[in-house]
């Protein structure tokens, strides 16, 4: 009758006989044997010698077996210890307390080494049940610890990287996220143009925990790399989604909302991917208006298949656009029931003050009484003057010493790149090598923009900027204007930059040349200097940041000035 | 709950039914229906669906994939209104025929 | 007096088989032991110290094979706290001869393997 494996196992027994006979018999079936006389001297042996098993004799003087087994399980904690009474059946009410005090098991005398045997082995197994569950216990914590730390670095590697852009230092983004919405797949972005525009997005990865944050990543790098060259909201996008399908595995993808708020403009340019409906919320009327998904998310599509159409929306000052993750609708209440959207529009009409709409809902979905996520993410970007936005100045790394002073290039750009091709942030970027002029990049790169966009729409496409005066007007003129792009045939812009130095520092002269029909130059120019928004050509905007702002040929080549003095 | 895949006769059309929560539980079933099969067209009957996430959405995409991507052939029947939704907020019509 | 029903010979042989070179200490230690009980019944003057020295008794008296000394025990063992005196000395006076009685038994199992030390 070989065991499984040799056991160290203690006897207490007061009887010298029993113990001797009962010490034999284990010996006999291959394990380690320690006697003690007493339960004293019991928990004694067990404490310096840690045996894995015991056979505890119930009366024994000193201390008796209850009371011995009682401190050995204290001793023994998490580990199972099994201790077997040895005991005679007929006494019940010492059964009970053998099992009160911890006792695993009862062998009666006389000793039958076959009961015996059958009973250590399996107790034993108990014992090493246990001892696998406290290691494996042991390991899931530990590993979860590794994970925890895992995602601290990477969510410290990923603060680098992306930084909050302009999330903290705008005036006119309120924002709630949780600090873990990163390990949700939660991701918001903020940052602005060369324009003094703003691009904002809210993207909502598939999945959870590390793979959601390290999708996050690269698409933060485009979001920041583009948005501070200058590139428009379809280009950036494009970039992103081609990235994104690019390094993503097929089932993982990134639903997200892209805006660009245009102060200037008054505008806010809408790309939806698969996340829930957006809202802009006009003050005057109080109407809110959703912006629902049109398109598929972020990843999913090939480049050749992906479509950058993007809606435009006139905007009021005060006006503000409310974006916000799944987490708030999913959250789950008392019964499996979802807050869902009907809810949030309640509390969108219950609404009074529109500077409290986050507590609101925060309170809404407390009340709710569903259980706080992680995924919960809100932000709301408001339209506020161009001068309370103060982008941050862009911090060169080149030392000043190598700068083009006295150049001039042209460019003409015909109906094939007209549709396809932004030529805006190169030009810029060209333009911020000569150092003189980065002071003036914001201005200068919403003129070039400015002429650049007349020359395109009004000059090439014969697009009539009357339609914008009103919001149903502004939507026509956008699909409009995609519209006579998609089929574009003939056309071009010409676009001259010279550099040239002056006494005092230097002067850039732009000129911007389109095939178009012309316009009544005078007519327009008449019209006093006034910040005309919807409509209008924005030539009040090109005479205010530029100098000596001229049209000629009909309207059809425009040419604006832009001079600094030599840094010290 | 399972998923439950049946050929049709002429062994030209697999049907997939998804019964109860299609989320990431579902994840190796759902690749082991279609994972071995030359597939033409692609049936996903989810009558008994009662919820869909966003990783059921990711096993769509993957049987598109195999399925030969743009040139798949995959019908999605018998959404209730809650699976309708979601996958219209995704704009998987794009993708799918959805029923 | 070695009547079977005294002493169990199956158990005895069990036990030289399991206690090899160790029988004889174990039949001189039951012995021994057995001895100091008897005094220790002898001179109980409380229930609790014959039922705890009867419960000791019966244990080794089982282990060792000698069944009627092991009902005995068990007699006294239960009824030690209710029984009147004089029936309590009847029965550890029936335990004090039983043991007389097989004692003689266990001697001459010592005799048949002395102790090889």
């Amino acid at each position: 009758m070989q065991p499984l494996e040799p056991l160290t196992i203690l006897i207490a027994e007061d009887s010298a006989a029993d113990r001797l006979l009962l010490a034999s018999i284990l010996r006999r079936q291959g394990h380690q044997v320690l006697t003690a006389a007493n339960g004293a001297e019991a928990v004694d042996a067990f404490r310096e010698q840690q045996p894995h098993l015991v056979l505890m004799d119930a009366m024994m003087p000193v201390m008796d077996g209850f009371e011995a087994a009682r401190q050995i399980k204290a001793l023994a904690g998490e580990t199972l210890v099994p201790i077997i009474f040895l005991t005679s059946l007929s006494e019940s009410e010492a059964l009970a307390r053998c099992l009160e005090v911890g006792g695993d098991d009862f062998l009666a005398k006389p000793y039958n080494q076959v009961i015996l045997a059958a009973k250590i082995k399996a107790m034993d197994r108990l014992r090493r049940l246990q001892d696998t569950v406290l290691q494996q216990r042991d390991q899931i914590a530990r590993h979860h610890d590794y994970l925890l730390n895992e995602q601290r670095v990477a969510k410290a590697v990923f603060d680098k990287v992306a930084h909050a852009g302009c999330l903290n230092a705008a005036p006119n983004i309120r924002y709630l996220q949780s600090p873990y919405a990163l390990f949700n797949g939660d991701l918001l972005l903020a940052a602005f143009t060369p324009a003094g525009d703003m691009h904002v997005m809210l993207g909502d990865f598939t999945g959870h925990g590390l793979p959601a944050a390290v999708g996050a990543m690269p698409l933060a790098e485009v979001f920041y790399g583009m948005t501070a060259k200058g590139y428009g909201l379809a280009e950036t996008l494009r970039e992103m989604n081609a990235k994104l399908k690019r390094i993503l595995p097929v089932d993982m993808f990134c639903c997200a909302t892209m805006l660009c708020l245009s102060f200037q403009r008054r505008s806010v340019e809408v790309w939806n991917g698969g996340m829930p409906d957006g809202y802009l919320h006009r003050i005057a009327s109080g109407e809110r208006t959703p912006l629902p998904a049109r398109h598929l998310p972020l990843g999913v599509l090939s480049p050749e298949s992906f479509d950058e159409r993007t809606e435009v929306f006139p905007m009021a000052l005060g006006d503000r656009v409310f974006l916000l993750s799944d987490g708030v609708i999913d959250t789950c209440g008392a019964n499996e029931q979802l807050f869902g959207v009907q809810r949030l529009q309640q509390v969108f009409a219950a609404n009074r003050q529109p500077d409290a709409l986050f507590e609101e809902i925060e309170q809404a979905l407390r009340d709710f009484g569903g259980e706080a996520r992680d995924d919960v993410s809100m932000v709301e970007i408001s339209l506020l003057e161009p001068e309370q936005i103060t982008p941050p100045t862009l911090v060169y790394s080149d030392s000043g010493q190598s700068c083009p002073l006295d150049w001039s290039v042209s460019f003409e750009f015909r109906a094939a790149t007209l549709k396809r091709f932004n030529p805006l942030p190169y030009l810029l970027q060209l333009l911020l090598e000569v150092h003189g002029l980065r002071a003036q990049s914001g201005a200068l790169y919403s003129v070039l923009a400015e002429l650049y966009s007349n020359a395109l729409e009004h000059g090439v496409l014969g697009l009539d900027s009357s339609l914008k005066r009103n919001a149903s007007g502004f939507a026509r003129y956008y699909q409009e204007r995609n519209a006579r792009l998609g089929g574009l045939q003939e056309g071009y812009v010409r676009v001259h930059l010279q550099v040239a130095p002056t006494d005092d520092g230097g002067c850039l002269t732009i000129q911007v040349e389109d095939s178009g029909e012309g316009f009544d130059v005078e007519r327009v120019m008449e019209r006093p200097l006034d910040a005309i928004r919807l409509s209008g050509r924005g030539i009040s905007l090109i005479r205010q940041l530029g100098r000596n702002a001229r049209w000629t040929d009909n309207g059809r080549s425009a040419r604006v000035e832009f001079i600094w003095e030599a840094l010290a | 709950m399972p998923v439950v895949t049946e050929v049709s006769p002429d062994g030209q059309k697999l049907t997939i039914s998804v019964k109860g929560r299609f989320d990431f539980a579902k994840h190796q079933e759902f690749r082991q229906s279609y994972e071995d099969k030359q597939l033409s067209a692609v049936v996903v009957d989810l009558k008994d669906a009662t919820y869909l996430d966003s990783s059921a959405l990711g096993m769509l995409l993957l049987l598109r994939d195999h399925a030969g991507g743009d040139d798949s052939d995959i019908r999605v029947v018998n959404s209730s209104t809650d699976v309708r939704k979601i996958l219209a907020i995704s704009n998987f019509d794009k993708l799918f025929d959805i029923s | 007096m070695d009547d079977d029903t005294h002493v169990d010979r199956n158990v005895l042989s069990a036990l030289r088989e399991v206690m090899e070179e160790g029988y004889p200490e174990l039949l001189d230690i039951f012995l021994a032991d057995s001895e100091e009980r008897l005094k220790a019944l002898r001179a109980a003057d409380s229930a609790a110290l014959l039922v705890e020295t009867a419960h000791s008794f019966k244990g080794s008296s089982s282990n060792m094979g000698a069944l009627r000394l092991t009902e005995l025990c068990r007699q006294l063992e239960q009824q030690a706290a209710s029984l009147p005196c004089a029936a309590v000395l009847e029965l550890v006076g029936k335990i004090d001869r039983e043991f007389a009685g097989i004692r003689p038994l266990y001697e001459a199992e010592r005799q048949r393997c002395p102790a090889k030390i």
